[in-house]
């Protein structure tokens, strides 16, 4: 019994592959997305500054400036 | 329809960009204006002094001839401990200074590039040959601190610490000479 050739082998270049080329995109749900992915990457971004903020004010005041004068 | 909507994607995106780099330009003037404020209300700047001194003679005579170091204080009042820094000791061993009043500390080295902190303070700086080190601070609390050699100048660099003694006002009393050494315990 003859085997199914492989179809990745019979095409002449990899965009007539259906295994290459890539899902057709469905622009309604990317407009979705991309509605909240400045909001989603601004809030990461913010929180993990905020958080480096936070410690650097904190180390300052209270680690820093009681240790006294120096220059 | 479909062109427009990343034409909004793009604006929203570069929106958020700008809004991003405002906030980011807030925090870094937030953050340089607390260093420029503290340097100014607070005296506290990285030390700077540059000053020679010739480290070949600097035990022979001068400032930093042996009978000159350790702390002393002068006719109006102000107090400087001279220090030097050498492979693998800080002379004198032990430097008293009085709590509450300004200090000038001054140090050289003969040999290599030593560097020093005294714990619990902010007094950090090198200790390069050929120059003055010099840090004006003031102790807050009195007992004894660490001073450790924290540049790498050497086999006996670990070996390398000397203590400063921050005296009570009431028991920092120069003697005749303006001297004051270390309390024995």
């Amino acid at each position: 019994m003859a085997r199914e050739p492989d179809p990745r082998l019979q095409a002449s270049s990899a965009a007539d592959s259906r295994f290459d080329v890539a899902d057709e995109v469905d622009e309604a749900a990317l407009a979705a997305v991309m509605r909240y992915v400045p909001l989603g990457a601004g809030v990461l971004a913010g929180t993990a500054v905020a958080l480096l903020v936070l410690g650097y004010l904190l180390i300052y005041a209270l680690v820093f400036i009681p240790r006294g004068t120096v220059g | 329809m479909s062109e427009r909507q990343p034409d909004m994607q793009e604006r929203r995106i570069l929106g958020t960009e700008l809004l991003w780099s405002f906030g980011v330009g807030v925090l870094i003037a937030a953050t340089l204006s607390i260093i420029v404020l503290t340097a100014l209300t607070m005296g506290i700047n990285p030390p700077s002094n540059v000053e020679r001194a010739d480290p070949k003679t600097l035990h022979l005579s001068g400032e930093f001839a042996e009978h000159n170091l350790g702390t002393s204080v002068a006719a109006d009042g102000s107090v400087t401990a001279r220090i030097i820094a050498t492979q693998f000791m800080f002379v004198p061993h032990c430097i008293a200074v009085p709590e509450g009043r300004p200090v000038t500390l001054r140090l050289a080295a003969p040999d290599v590039i030593h560097g020093i902190l005294i714990t619990g303070t902010n007094v950090n700086t090198m200790v390069v040959p050929g120059f003055v080190a010099q840090v004006h601070t003031q102790f807050t609390r009195s007992g004894d601190l660490l001073m450790p050699c924290h540049e790498y100048c050497g086999l006996g660099h670990s070996e390398m610490w000397a203590t400063v003694q921050v005296l009570p006002e009431g028991d920092f009393r120069p003697d005749g000479n303006g001297r004051v050494s270390c309390a024995q315990r």
